[in-house]
């Protein structure tokens, strides 16, 4: 019984952590319909970057972070305007595929100028655990899911009710109908990628608290991608619901069928319920159904 | 158009003529250079040369950058101080394989084309990928992380170190003899990564767990980007073991060693850890508290021990890639490519300079046959003795423990023996160790 | 504009040809002279370079009928290929089965691998499909690093193929048998386009909806391309695995995945031309980086300490990949094809 309130709590606080990183797919896709497949590589980059400011200039933390989130401003800024504004209206292909060129570029750049490719941020978090009950969760695993709660919770209100937001859900949903509004696509376009930048950043941040700065977390953009899919692919609440719902499958599946089938069962559940989710619900818990007509 | 007859007419027939042209123009070779006068050549301009491959970029630059930097520096020292080898300076024909596997068996036929002389390589999937090619054009290579399919059955790959398995054959054998008080067998618990790092261990545990005496309750397996194993901890825990054993890389052995923390388990149970996890970046990552105590195999010195090849070592890092400093695989791969330059001494003063000239198949056969088998070698102290005995490809056959102490890893011992693991006494498991 | 001035078709089979005038046939025997004097001129590395390419030709051409014609995205090629490698290995290594018999047989096993993976396809299109399609690779590496006969982590040796007694152990004769294996599938995927499963797979691309309508049996075609794509990413996977001689599921990871959509999305999507040009540019490029271009940027400054430039092999491909995308996003075959319409017509290209 001990076991399962702890499999819960790690499948709760593991599962925002991949929703804050899902967020930022989600905001990208939200904004301009693009899968951006340089996610991981975003959120490499600003890990590095942060590494940079709090352990190679040794700026204190809150400056650090000031200096990190401009960084994650300005570079969200120039792969919009360099690499995604001269692809507007090309098909998806193309987006996505230049994504990926984005993202080996910025993995490059990592290679070039931190070429030791592993290093660990200082302590941003105490290393005591909490404890609930018999269960114990460590702090970093806390602050990623109260983050990423304020994050979805501003999101949300600002696609709500702010001006640019909303104009912002306009044009992922019609982008020709907005320029005849007089809207600025390019804009739009500008903000949705400087805002993902900057959540992940603040990802990357937190990941890195847990498990130091690798090549690992470019790979993280794939480990969200369950959470993407069974949330809905442009969805804010999905990815806060359906990340802890990965996150408890994979604990408590991994938990208790690890010793019933093979070690390791725990790494394909996400991957299973991808599978099972396109086929009973394709568009996800919360997802928007597109009406196709001819 | 004008005239656009005759232009079709000269095009094809200039393509015609390049085509026919390419056999010749490739089979000439360059126009051998005016005889000077008949006098001996000076070493100098007889270079040896190396092949390397070495993972640079990619998902494996963490390892693979600084052990790059070490050998190369190594190789600059060489022929800077040296003089290289008897004279002759060595060239490293280096190419960067970015960890991708097809990339790599194009750059060995690259290097076999180059003339190297043998060829070595840094981590095990890659080596993995050539061992094929290089078996059957019988192109020696060397593994510095080396795994027991490259090694067994032996033919021309050599391991510079133990693999996975024999580290956790020197940790249970340590264990075993100085850590273990109890009564009975202790119970060991094992994570894994998902390859063939975490799962070496796994097989030499297989061979040599009961015959040491000692329980595998559990195996458990991780990916290398996980952030999270407190699942795996947990049933861990349940199982009360005495003893938990992480064959991994840096970044997921911080994790679980942080969960175990988290959960209480540590400290309270013994941790070890394979050398491909125990470095300084484990510390870093984890936290000097956290790892305090943590126990970990490496089969080479760590900075600032006395021994003889420490400080030219420490002085060529400093210079040139001051940031690798602390970090072990730096150490191992200066010490492969001074073994590398004995191998190169070794085949030299055996069979000669013009028979090494060549650059081909016999080339390879006398480096490997006078150079890579004659090799009595004690790497300037900074890691085990490398000696070739026949039956067992591993050069260096011996690790040494030790732990982490106030944030710094310490040695506790000198150099344990490993002891070669079995592996063609399990054919039903390990088909591959049977020779063919 | 598909013929040169003044050549006209008078009968069904000149309009059907595919090589229709003398000059495409000269033009046509040249290119396979070429070809097939390669090792005569090329070096023993060249060889396998080109080796690489062709096996690498073959798995893009299933992905470009999967994906260029049938409009399916799949970012998991490089499972379906590790499908067929992995039957391969296991039929050449462990079975002893004789090459041939391994080859088709990975074929099969990867296209029907790819029918329980296409399934997804008849719920949900675009990028829910590609997803589908990344799962699909993790849970078929997974599945083949946890299943015994596959050698588990380790992977397997595989022997090098021989067809009735003779062994291609040496690069030259990989060569032809690869090359031929690759022009045989150029021709295969080139034919289909023109019979009615290609017409069909075509009207599923640009509307689903209407092809449904007009009587086009969605769920045959889109099932049916995926079994094609993977058959012929299967046969490349068996040709590989015997190439390399050793597989191990690390050596097909997503970024290979997403590696093949990039090809076939540089050279053109949807054309027979295309997964050529654009195999052939990314790993010439590939190897021209890593060969040519590091080593010399690194001769070139010795003082500085060695290594230094290893992180502008990944910049440079990146920066080409999405230089490439910008200025022609419809690939190289478009480039060729405005060329020829521009040589065909000058002075009047219009």
């Amino acid at each position: 019984m001990a076991e399962l309130l702890q499999y819960t709590i790690t499948g709760i606080t593991v599962g925002m952590v991949y929703a804050l990183i899902a967020l930022g797919f989600v905001l990208i896709w939200k904004s301009s319909g693009v899968a951006n497949l340089a996610l991981g590589q975003l959120v490499l980059i600003s890990s590095w970057f942060t590494y940079s400011m709090l352990v190679q200039a040794k700026f204190p933390f809150w400056f650090g972070f000031i200096l990190v989130i401009l960084f994650a401003l300005a570079l969200g800024w120039l792969s919009e305007r360099f690499v995604l504004r001269p692809l507007i209206a090309q098909p998806i292909l193309s987006l996505i595929t230049v994504t990926l060129g984005l993202g080996y570029f910025l993995e490059g750049v990592v290679t070039f100028i931190w070429p030791w490719s592993v290093d660990a941020l200082p302590r941003l978090f105490p290393t005591e655990p909490l404890r609930f009950g018999t269960a114990v969760v460590s702090q970093e695993y806390v602050w990623a899911a109260v983050i990423s709660l304020i994050l979805f919770g501003l999101l949300t209100l600002y696609f709500r009710y702010n001006k640019m937001g909303i104009a912002m859900r306009a044009t992922a949903d019609d982008q020709l109908a907005v320029q005849a509004c007089g809207i600025p696509v390019t804009k739009i376009f500008s903000t949705s990628w400087m805002f993902a930048c900057v959540v992940a950043a603040i990802g990357g941040i937190l990941m890195s608290s847990i498990g130091g700065i690798t090549y690992g977390l470019a790979e993280t953009g794939l480990k969200s991608f369950s959470v993407v899919i069974l949330g809905g692919l442009d969805s804010f609440i999905g990815t806060i619901i359906a990340g802890p719902i990965i996150g408890l499958a994979e604990n408590l599946g991994g938990g208790y069928l690890t010793p019933l089938t093979w070690p390791g069962v725990k790494d394909i559940i996400p991957y299973i319920i991808i599978i099972i989710v396109l086929f009973i619900k394709p568009y996800g818990l919360f997802g928007e159904v597109r009406i196709e007509r001819i | 158009m004008k005239g656009k007859r005759f232009l079709t007419v000269v095009g094809v027939l200039f393509l015609a003529l390049t085509f026919a042209a390419l056999p010749f123009i490739s089979a000439c070779a360059p126009a051998p250079t005016a005889p000077t006068a008949p006098t001996a050549p000076k070493p100098e301009d007889q270079p040896l040369k190396l092949g390397m491959t070495i993972c640079m970029t990619g998902p494996a630059a963490e390892k693979g950058s600084p052990m790059g930097h070490g050998k190369l520096d190594c190789i600059k020292y060489i022929n800077a101080e040296l003089g290289g080898v008897n004279g002759h300076p060595i060239i490293a024909d280096w190419y960067d394989n970015g960890y991708d596997t097809a990339k790599q068996v194009t750059l060995v036929k690259k290097l076999m084309d180059d003339g190297a002389l043998f060829f070595t390589n840094n981590d095990s999937k890659t080596m993995q990928a050539s061992i094929e090619i290089a078996n059957s054009a019988g192109f020696a290579g060397i593994a510095s992380f080396s795994s027991p399919i490259c090694t067994n059955p032996p033919k021309h790959i050599y391991a510079q170190m133990p693999d996975y398995g024999d580290d956790w054959a020197a940790f249970a054998n340590y264990y075993m003899a100085n850590i273990w008080k109890g009564e009975g067998k202790p119970k060991m618990a094992l994570e894994l990564l998902n390859n063939t790092t975490g799962y070496g261990a796994r097989d030499a545990a297989t061979c040599l767990a009961d015959s040491l005496g000692i329980q595998i309750v559990d195996v458990e397996e991780h990916t290398t980007t996980t952030i999270s194993e407190m699942d795996a901890m947990t049933r861990i825990k349940a199982l009360k073991p005495d003893v938990l054993f992480i064959s991994s890389t840096p970044a997921p052995t911080a994790v679980v060693i942080k969960n175990a923390y988290d959960l209480g388990m540590y400290p309270g149970i013994v941790i070890g850890c394979a050398h491909a996890s125990y470095t300084k970046a484990l510390v870093d990552i984890a936290g000097a508290k956290v790892t305090e105590g943590v126990y970990g195999v490496f089969p080479t010195v760590n900075w600032g021990d006395n021994v003889p090849g420490m400080a030219k070592m420490t002085e060529y890092c400093q210079k040139l890639h001051a940031k690798d400093y602390g970090n072990m695989d730096y150490i191992t791969s200066w010490a492969e490519a001074l073994i590398d330059a004995e191998i190169l001494r070794l085949a030299l003063e055996n069979s000669g300079y013009d028979v090494l000239a060549k650059g081909d198949a016999t080339a390879w056969a006398a480096v490997e046959k006078n150079g890579i088998q004659k090799l009595d070698y004690d790497v300037q102290g900074l890691h085990g003795p490398v000696k070739y005995t026949p039956g067992d490809n591993r050069l260096d056959k011996s690790v040494r423990v030790f732990q982490v102490v106030n944030g710094v890893i310490t040695p506790v011992t000198g150099w344990v023996d490993a002891p070669r693991i079995p592996y063609e006494k399990f054919p039903d498991k390990f088909p591959w160790a049977v020779a063919k | 504009m598909g013929l040169p001035c003044g050549i006209h078709n008078y009968t069904y089979d000149e309009d059907m040809a595919i090589i229709r005038t003398k000059t495409h046939w000269a033009l046509l025997i040249g290119l396979f002279v070429l070809l097939f004097t390669c090792p005569l001129y090329l070096s023993n590395y060249w060889l396998s370079v080109t080796n690489l390419i062709g096996i690498t030709i073959i798995a893009a051409i299933g992905l470009n009928i999967l994906t260029g014609y049938c409009g399916q995205l799949s970012i998991g090629h490089a499972g379906f290929i590790a499908v067929g490698a992995f039957t391969a290995a296991v039929l050449t290594s462990v079975f002893k089965l004789p090459f041939l018999v391994a080859l088709i047989c990975s074929g099969l096993m990867a296209g029907f691998v790819g029918l329980i993976f296409g399934i997804p396809s008849l719920r949900v299109k675009g990028f829910y499909l590609a997803i589908a399609t990344i799962a699909a690779q993790f849970i078929i590496m997974w599945v083949i690093n946890h299943l015994k006969i596959t050698g588990g982590f380790l992977g397997i040796a595989v022997p090098h193929a021989s067809i009735g007694g003779f062994v291609f152990r040496s690069e030259a004769s990989q060569f032809y048998l690869i090359i031929t294996i690759a022009i045989l599938c150029t021709f295969f995927a080139k034919n289909l386009a023109r019979t009615q499963v290609g017409r069909a797979f075509v009207a599923v691309r640009d509307n689903d909806l209407a092809a449904e309508v007009m009587g086009v049996n969605l769920f045959y075609y889109k099932l049916l391309a995926f079994f094609i794509g993977c058959f012929l990413a299967g046969i490349a996977g068996s040709l590989l695995a015997q190439w390399t001689g050793f597989v191990t599921t690390e050596q097909f990871s997503i970024g290979e995945s997403i590696l093949y959509i990039g090809m076939i999305i540089i050279g053109g999507l949807g054309t027979a031309l295309g997964p050529i040009l654009g195999v052939i540019f990314i790993r010439l490029l590939q190897q021209v980086l890593t060969t040519i271009l590091l080593p010399l940027v690194e001769a070139a400054f010795p003082a500085l300490p060695a290594g230094f430039a290893s992180g502008i092999n990944p910049i440079l491909f990146g920066g080409i990949i999405v230089l490439f995308l910008i200025l022609e996003p419809r690939g190289i075959a478009h480039r060729w094809m405005l060329f020829k319409a521009a040589y065909r017509l000058w002075p009047f290209s219009y």
